[in-house]
């Protein structure tokens, strides 16, 4: 009996300084959950999550102080890979921080446009060009869809543009192609 | 490269694999009579009733019973049991192969481990003594009825098969003859020939029967080199106990086998292997049903590890 | 007879056996409707405006980008409309398109080849014309000729591709009956352009009438006809170059690294077309088969004509049909027959419609991997797929996946394994093609931020300068008004 505690505690010693030898020696350093949470989301930059970005979004998912179901350009799916990284429940979109728009880009239209470049302050990734007083233009290939550009035109001459269906992005509807 | 017109359903490959086993059960029926029949006849029934169930509680169609498959497990269980085992234990099987086997893990196409064989060892492991007694003579109509729905007579009719004489007798350290023509090598060649008419058939691939076969006889033979005392041979090993039945019907089962070409040649090679050990050195005569239970886990390793080159790279 | 081989592949009956094989020419239709957009990638750009007025031949489309092949009217009159129409596709999209309707006279631009002697013409010049006649690989894929004869340039053999392993398309078997000698001085044509020194023409081992033409034509010794086995997939290019030259490509890599150029058979004679006498790719041949059909037969028919004004041709039953164009195997199903004729419409299948067969569970029989060609595991990609694991699907070589079809013959659970397939690798474009965004969206959001900080630090710096200035002023202004004032004291002194 005695043989048997003493035995039990020796291996449970030996276990516990392993332990703390591993914690120490492969420490991470940094947190890489958070770039691992900013790789799945899209980069939009649009604040509709109320953080200034989509990496501040990503640290506060990472701190726990925010719900993963904040992002409308992610869409649900965005939502599913966040939960199915974190290990938890998926929850619905929150409604309340936008809804999700098809993908489109932004156009300024040059007639109005009066030179102020407020939208070009506005936009996240420098996806427009222009100075003070000169023509503004949208750099299509570069605009995300954030539409944070769209509330500060003081003359209201930016407008969407849906992006048309291409069939070189064409994904089939699995609905139709399983019966069972 | 496929020829011909392929397999074109999947119940039609079932009943290819039920006529396959006409020969053997044929001879099992002219050996042991009746009893075989009620078993088949009894584990369909239960097979059937416990899918339709089962489908019900998953909220699926019945059509699914069409495929043939709980009935294909269930002759499969009732051939392999001794056919003057008591009704409640191939009803007990069947139920347990069916609804543990197959319907838990989704039906079709999602079970790992072998259905019947499964069944099979629930039986053996729960009554060894039911499972072990084995007819001795051919039944007639009458006396199978009342052997298996009364138990009447049982000891008269039953007595132990060639490998269990083969255990016991070398236990006992008595002298025991392997090459003898008896029952269980007609029923082995019975299920040898209508295997052979499988391949034949494009139901089943040459790499599992060939690997176990190959397999048994490696073993068994290497048993004869060094430890001649408890070995009996290939010829013996190859011939008696469900080593053909196992060859072509049970281990060719496509579910729960491995799906490579490579890996199929290991799983039949390492069960053929494990019968033999199961054979000599376990304490159940028979060792099929264990063996393939125990490879049906290392299937996905099998696969991951032998994932076939692909072209171009 | 090759004594190589693949592995996998599928020996198919066929199931609409053409009695007679010769080509029944259409004449040009009274409306054509030309899809700028046949295959991935670029769209040519109309170079004609609605109202103008058109020959045979003449360029109607082109595009800078050099993957993107020159269009020309197949008919001569007015340009009536250019927008989208639908294109023979899964997605049921419509592309950009010209429309053209038909003056009822067949006028053609002035054709200007090289001739019979086309070594008068460099190489350059004459993958130049391949260019500028449009011609993509006819088979199916339409691949732009120019390319890949350009990236051949040195290939040893050249190998012709007229297996056409689609039991239901017969278009290059009655091509090559009708065409012998067009086709062996496209042959010569193609050798000379690539300086190549050996050419093999690779018909399926039934074709008997066509290898006996083709064999009587030719008198090169470096051309030479090979009878391949039956079987379907044949036709695949990097199985045929196994089958023949024992050699395999890798994957991610062409052909023409290894020194092999394949070109398809019908391409070839649109090369001869375009180089010798100067024609540009107006016209091709559309088997029109099917069990719905009193006369399935081979058509010549100019492309941009309507699927109906063949099909009308070769007799449908009034019953409901489905209609299937590109092969029995590998073809795309469409709802009707509104659609044009592209320069890669090899066949129209016209059929009565049948039940669909249930698609039940997988059983894993794997009868599915000794079917593929490429020695994939299609019951593994299957139950990726389904579970939108593209990682894991990715990770056994989805990629590598010819959509050939031969597994989903073989399956006996009738399920539908290419269409899974084609949904996988669609998922797996998609994601790359978000990451990608993404990524430099991200970029951009952080070079915005330093651009911003660097302003904000030069800013501050400036500022910091000039306080500095600023107090080194004032410093010396005290220490001047310092001094004067010491001055004055001491004058004042001296006063007293």
């Amino acid at each position: 009996m005695i043989e048997a505690i003493i035995v039990f505690s020796i291996f449970a010693l030996l276990l516990g300084l392993v332990l703390g030898f591993s914690a120490k020696k492969f420490k991470v350093k940094g947190n890489p959950l958070v770039e691992q949470i900013n790789s799945i989301l899209p980069q939009t930059q649009c604040g509709q999550c109320t953080y200034a970005g989509c990496k501040p979004y990503a640290e506060a998912i990472a701190k726990g102080e925010a719900k993963i179901n904040q992002c409308p350009p992610g869409g649900q799916e965005g939502v599913d890979a966040l939960a199915d990284l974190l290990n938890v429940d998926t929850l619905p979109l929150n409604e309340e921080h936008g809804e999700t728009k098809p993908k489109h880009v932004v156009e300024i239209d040059e007639e109005l446009c009066i030179g102020c470049t407020l939208c070009i302050q506005a936009c996240p990734v420098d996806a427009i060009l222009g100075a003070s007083k000169v023509m503004t233009t949208v750099i299509a290939s570069e605009c995300t869809g954030c539409d944070l550009c769209i509330p500060v035109c003081p003359v209201d001459c930016i407008y969407l543009i849906d992006l048309k269906p291409s069939m070189d992005e064409y994904v089939p509807n699995m609905e139709k192609v399983t019966n069972v | 490269m496929i020829t011909g017109k392929p397999i074109l359903s999947t119940s039609n490959l079932m009943l290819q694999v039920i006529y396959g086993l006409t020969l053997g059960v044929a001879l099992q029926f002219y050996f042991f009579g009746w009893g075989v029949i009620y078993q088949i006849a009894l584990a369909i029934l239960t097979g059937i009733v416990a899918e339709i169930l089962f489908l019900k509680i998953r909220k699926k169609s019945i059509d699914v019973v069409k495929d043939n498959s709980a009935a294909l497990t269930s002759i499969l269980l009732a051939i392999s049991i001794p056919s003057i085992a008591p009704w409640w234990v191939v009803v007990l099987g069947t139920s347990f192969a069916i609804i543990f086997g197959k319907q838990l893990y989704g039906g079709l196409g999602s079970n790992p481990l072998n259905p019947a064989m499964l069944g099979y060892a629930f039986l053996l492991i729960s009554f060894p003594l039911e499972m072990t007694r084995w007819a001795s003579s051919f039944l007639s109509f009458e006396e199978g009825l009342n052997v298996i729905f009364s138990s009447i007579h049982i000891d008269a009719l039953s007595s132990a098969t060639r490998l269990e004489e083969a255990k016991f007798a070398l236990i006992e350290g008595e002298v025991f003859n392997p090459i003898q023509i008896d029952q269980t090598v007609w029923i082995n060649l019975g299920f040898l020939v209508g295997g052979v008419y499988l391949f034949f058939m494009k139901v089943i691939t040459w790499q599992i029967p060939m690997s176990f076969l190959v397999g048994i006889v490696v073993m068994s033979v290497l048993l004869m080199l060094i430890d001649s005392d408890h070995a009996m041979g290939p010829v013996f090993h190859l011939f008696h106990g469900a080593t053909m039945l196992g060859a072509f019907f049970i281990l060719t089962d496509p579910v729960s086998s491995s799906t490579t070409p490579r890996g199929r040649l290991i799983f039949g090679f390492l069960i053929g292997i494990l019968v033999i050990i199961i054979r000599t050195y376990g304490s159940y005569p028979d060792g099929v049903a264990f063996a393939v239970l125990l490879l049906n886990i290392a299937v996905p390793l099998i696969d991951y590890y032998s994932k076939p080159k692909v072209f171009g790279r | 007879m090759s004594k190589h081989d693949f592995r996998g592949g599928v020996l198919i009956e066929n199931p609409y056996p053409l009695k007679q094989l010769n080509v029944v020419e259409v004449p040009p239709p009274k409306k054509a409707i030309y899809l700028l957009k046949q295959r991935e990638g670029a769209s040519a750009k109309p170079k004609v405006k609605v109202g103008q007025k058109v020959k045979v031949g003449q360029v109607i489309a082109v595009s800078n980008n050099d993957y993107c092949v020159p269009m020309h009217s197949s008919i001569s009159g007015v340009v009536s409309a250019i927008d989208d129409q639908p294109i023979a596709h899964s997605s049921g999209l419509k592309v950009p398109s010209i429309s053209i309707e038909s003056d009822g006279k067949d006028d053609w631009i002035t054709l200007k080849g090289c001739g019979e002697e086309v070594d008068k013409c460099t190489p350059d010049e004459i993958i130049e014309k391949i260019r500028n006649a449009g011609i993509v690989g006819m088979g199916g894929a339409g691949f732009p000729a120019h390319v890949k004869i350009k990236g051949a340039q040195g290939a040893k053999t050249i190998i012709i591709n007229a297996t056409e392993c689609d039991p239901a398309t017969l278009c290059d078997d009655a091509l090559m009956r009708k065409y012998p000698e067009e086709i062996i001085k496209g042959i010569e044509v193609l050798m000379y352009a690539c300086q190549s020194q050996k050419a093999i023409i690779a018909v399926e081992e039934d074709k008997i009438d066509a290898i006996i033409k083709l064999n009587q034509t030719i008198k090169n010794k470096n051309i030479s006809v090979e009878a391949v086995p039956i079987k379907y997939s044949t036709g695949a290019e990097k199985l045929l170059i196994k089958l023949l030259l024992d050699k395999v490509i890798p994957t991610g890599s062409f052909a023409s690294s290894s020194g092999v150029l394949c070109q398809n058979i019908a391409t070839v004679k649109a090369i001869y077309d375009a180089v010798v006498i100067g024609k540009p790719l107006v016209s091709r041949i559309v088997t029109v088969n099917g069990s719905a059909l009193k006369n399935p037969s081979n058509y010549e028919v100019r492309i941009g004509s309507s699927f109906s004004d063949i099909v009308k041709k070769s007799k449908p039953s009034a019953n409901p049909h489905e209609i299937r164009v590109g092969g029995m195997m590998m073809g795309v199903d469409v709802p009707d027959k509104n659609y044009s004729i592209c320069k890669i419409t090899s066949s129209i299948i016209v059929d009565e419609i049948k039940i669909k067969q249930k698609e039940s569970a997988c059983i894993r029989c794997s009868k599915c991997n000794e079917a593929c060609p490429i020695n994939l595991l299609p019951q593994q990609l299957f139950w990726f797929c389904k579970s939108y694991n593209t990682k894991k699907a990715s990770s056994y070589d989805l990629q590598d996946c010819i959509e050939c079809g031969c597994c989903s013959y073989v399956c006996p659970s009738h399920i539908p394994l290419v269409e899974y397939f084609q949904y996988g690798k669609a998922l797996v474009k998609k994601e790359l093609r978000e990451q990608e965004l993404a990524a430099k969206s991200r970029e951009r959001y952080e070079f915005k931020e330093f651009r911003l900080d660097r302003i904000k630090q030069e800013r501050d710096k400036m500022m910091a300068e000039k306080k500095a200035a600023l107090k080194a002023k004032m410093a010396k202004e005290k220490d001047n008004k310092a001094k004067i004032a010491e001055a004055l004291k001491r004058v004042n002194d001296k006063k007293k």
